[in-house]
């Protein structure tokens, strides 16, 4: 008999973002001369999909020693076609990393995933494991265009592919080469250089998206790294994400991630928290059913 | 049925009122009539009818306004929402019970639509009471029920609206139309209508077709069941020029009669006090006024007329132009004479410190005399064209002859306006208090405020305010309108079973005189374009935005329809 132990275990989220590998030594420029790049506009490619996905930790439940972690994880494609951007599809799944078996609690269904270990890091990694399942589900069913995901590429597709990477834990220039991310303007990019990541391939480079009023805050404020597999046309994909990328930018009036967390993904994720359901509505079912924590 | 949305969970669904989002291509206006249906295993079925007063679309997933911007330029996904906010009119049984969310809401059409608007309750044992009003905005007809303005309900009609732009008279005469013609009311052939035309000439072609009627505007009339015809009997009186006998009217010269009144008439018929219209009964003057209009009526008593003979008028006081009747009576050819000789009995003759006849001065001081002698001899500027002992008088009189009375108003003046309306109407009323016809008299006045307002008293008033609330019972039905409803008395307009409301101005729709309109309505008053009026009627919980048909009788000379056949000719020429 599984027991309620905390509702809303981590709560605000921590970024999602957990620190990589720094590697400033392997450095190896792609494109010659390490200066900043600026092209002319470019029309997007159609269609362009955004994929990003969400996780929430709903409760922390316990069986004697045993710790399970319930969560609901979502995912969503945003399609930009003939002028308009509109979602395309998106799932919802309630899961119990943890679990050996379904848990109904009410209307909610938690289908069991397993854990890498039995602590709390560990279920937390197995929900953002099945965060990312589901994103490569939704994924799966587009063809044709150029895909943007949030966060590092991790996905497999067939077709042209960008992630961006909005925090930065991780150092990848040596400090000449750095220096040239303080001296971006927005608009520019750097050179790209090539970045190996568990046993890929890929092409990186960093962009400055203005950040309004300019002046204001450190040059760095507006930095995006974005990568793409090595092996694909990563320099037009490069010169293509100027006129893309700057484009989609938040305004800080509005976003308190912005300029980074671009405006199609802020709306996707804001839909797919509402399809989740109302946490609250969510905590009183998991309090009635599964006993007062 | 045509399903158009669902009923919305996340705001409250009540019995009385409840939210629509509106599904894919599906279209839901302002006034557009729905039908919900609801079932719980106590009650069974309940069906919901409603009207939409209120509709909105939104982007959901918006944080900011500026949101919108980037949604157009195509760079966050929205979601357009469309929802619309639905009055109930009924609910079929009456079980309050509200709606479920999500249950399927459909437009209401053909029977459900005569459920949501009542129509299958106007009928009396003699058939239905249906009387056309107007269109609905998805082109169906809109519906009175005649039993609320016949009387039987109740009855008189009360309209408000701008001049000018509200088409109030317009639609006063297309009510008429819809009474006399639709064969709705029972008694049409005996039913007469008086219509007091109070501004230029517009009501002086009613007999005549529209040139300008369109193909289109004839369809709504078939719609409606109403022959595209002007009126067929109507007599048109004007007032005579102050120099002659001819009447004055510009644009209309043929088959338009001069009234006017004789002295006898003036004094029998007691039409004194509708000179003072604006001195309550329990003044001095007041007081005085209704001894003398009984003098008057005594002294007129057996007399033929049109001058009027007095015998007790000693020949020194006399103007020069006033004659001898052989017998020694003196007789008194115009208003002005009477008013000499009326100044004679209360004040004595002119020259001298003399007194004036005890029995006619009703024991008055004289400056009550005197304030009454000199209101009179101004009247008789504005007047003595009406009230005159020259020729045999010939007053509109409203229960003879032709179906419909159009009486001119228009060029007279406030005094002479309040001197017609009210003899009319005291005269009307108290010949259909006798009994002396059976028929229903509708009576179409403009500027009621003029004639009942809030804050005075006067004679017409009170005629009104009789009409307002007994003539219902007595078949005089009042078909009132005027600018504000807020500056006529209370009676009167609370009176009026069917209200109905024109354009009208910001200040005025706040007023507590229209509070029984929703308040989408009111905001929508303020915009109503001509030939739309919002129809308000006590069967129906909510009111209608109705649209009527331009009209199919001319209303200025350029738009009659000229008959030039030879047999119109020749009608004209010979006469």
């Amino acid at each position: 008999m599984w027991r309620l132990l905390a509702l809303r275990p981590s709560w605000p989220p921590p970024e999602a973002e957990a620190p990589a590998s720094s590697d400033p030594e392997g450095f190896r420029p792609l494109e010659e001369p390490w200066e900043a790049r600026r092209t002319e506009p470019r029309p997007w490619p159609e269609p362009l999909y955004f994929v990003d996905g969400k996780e929430r930790e709903e409760a922390l439940l316990a069986q004697g020693e045993r710790l399970a972690l319930l969560g609901c994880v979502a995912a969503g494609v945003v399609v930009h076609r003939g002028g308009r951007m509109a979602l395309l599809s998106s799932a919802v799944r309630r899961v119990g990393v943890g679990l050996s078996e379904p848990l109904r609690a009410g209307e909610l269904l938690y289908e069991p995933v397993e854990a890498s270990g039995s602590d709390y890091a560990s279920l937390r990694e197995g929900l953002s494991r099945a965060r990312e399942a589901l994103e490569g589900e939704v994924a799966a069913g587009l063809s044709g265009g150029l895909l943007v995901v949030d966060g590092p590429v991790r996905l497999l597709w067939p077709g042209p592919l960008l992630g961006y990477i909005k925090t930065h834990w991780a150092r990848y220039l040596p400090g000449p080469e750095e220096a040239l991310l303080h001296a971006l303007r927005p608009g520019e990019r750097t050179p790209a250089f090539r970045v190996r990541r568990r046993g890929m391939e890929l092409a990186s480079w960093y962009l400055r998206l203005p950040l309004p009023p300019e002046g204001l805050r450190p040059p760095q404020a507006g930095l995006l790294r974005v990568e793409t597999p090595l092996s694909g046309p990563f320099s037009q994909l490069a010169d293509l994400s100027l006129s893309l990328f700057p484009l989609l930018a938040s305004h800080p009036m509005k976003d308190p991630r912005a300029p980074q967390n671009l405006v199609p993904v802020g709306a996707l994720e804001r839909e797919l928290a509402r399809r989740m359901g109302s946490p609250e509505v969510v905590g009183r079912l998991l309090a009635k059913h599964l006993g007062g924590g | 049925m045509e399903r158009i949305g669902v009923v919305l969970g996340r705001r409250e669904a009540t019995p009385l009122e409840f939210w629509v989002g509106v599904e894919g291509e599906g279209l839901l206006r302002l006034d557009d009539l729905v039908v919900v249906e609801a079932f719980h295993p106590k009650v069974g079925r309940v069906r919901y009818f409603g009207m939409v007063d209120h509709v909105a679309k939104a982007h959901e997933g918006e944080a900011y306004d500026t949101d919108t911007f980037l949604a157009v330029e195509g760079r966050i996904p929205v979601s357009l929402v469309y929802v619309a906010h639905v009055s109930v009119t009924r609910i079929l049984p009456e079980e309050f019970l509200p709606p479920d969310p999500g249950s399927p809401v459909y437009l209401a059409q053909g029977e459900e639509l005569e459920l949501a608007l009542y129509y299958e309750a106007m009928r009396n044992q003699k058939g239905s009471t249906k009387l056309p009003a107007g269109l609905l905005k998805n082109g169906e007809a809109a519906y009175l029920n005649l039993e609320f303005l016949n009387g039987v309900k109740g009855g008189h009609v009360n309209i408000s609206g701008i001049s000018g732009v509200a088409a109030k008279t317009s639609y006063a005469t297309f009510l008429i139309k819809s009474l006399l013609e639709s064969g709705v009311l029972e008694d049409a052939h005996q039913a007469k209508v008086l219509l007091f035309n109070v501004k230029g000439e517009d009501l002086f072609f009613l007999d005549k077709p529209n040139a300008r009627l369109n193909e289109e505007a004839r369809r709504v009339y078939e719609r409606l069941g109403l022959p595209a015809t002007p009126f067929r009997s109507v007599a048109f009186l004007a007032p005579p020029r102050k120099d002659g006998y001819v009447p004055d009217l510009e644009t209309r010269l043929e088959g338009v009669k001069a009234y006017h009144w004789d002295l006898v008439q003036f004094c029998q018929r007691g039409l004194l006090p509708f000179l003072f219209a604006d001195r309550g009964f329990m003044t001095n003057l007041g007081l005085l006024v209704q001894h003398l209009t009984e003098k008057l009526r005594r002294l007129a008593e057996g007399q033929k007329g049109p001058h009027l003979l007095v015998e007790d008028w000693p020949g020194e006081d006399l103007p020069e132009e006033v004659s001898f009747e052989s017998l020694g009576k003196v007789r008194l050819k115009s208003f002005s004479d009477l008013v000499r000789y009326l100044e004679y009995k209360l004040l004595g003759p002119e020259t001298g410190e003399g007194e004036g006849d005890r029995t006619w001065t009703a024991r008055q001081a004289k400056g009550t005399l005197e304030a009454f002698a000199r209101r009179l001899r101004s009247s008789v500027e504005n007047v003595a064209h009406l009230v005159r002992g020259d020729r045999p008088g010939n007053p509109p009189d409203p229960l003879k002859g032709e179906q419909v009375h159009v009486v001119d108003l228009a060029k007279l003046s406030p005094q002479a306006q309040m001197f017609v309306v009210g003899s009319l109407l005291k005269d009307l009323f108290e010949r259909k208090e006798r009994g002396q016809y059976r028929g229903r008299v509708f009576i179409v006045l403009d500027e009621l405020n003029k004639y009942a307002p809030r804050e005075e008293e006067s004679p017409i008033k009170d005629v009104l305010l009789d009409i307002a609330e007994r003539g219902r019972s007595l078949g005089v039905i009042l078909i009132g309108a005027q600018q504000t409803a807020s500056e006529v008395e209370r009676r009167v307009v609370g009176n009026a079973a069917i209200r109905v409301v024109g354009r009208l101005d910001a200040a005025e729709a706040e007023r507590p005189e229209y509070r029984y309109l929703p308040a989408s309505f009111r905001q929508r008053a303020l915009i109503l374009p001509q030939g739309a009026v919002i129809l308000h009627q006590p069967e129906i919980p909510v009111p209608l935005l109705v649209r009527f048909p331009f009209p199919a009788w001319a209303t200025k000379r350029e738009e009659v329809l000229e008959d030039n056949s030879a047999e119109a000719l020749r009608r004209e020429l010979l006469g």
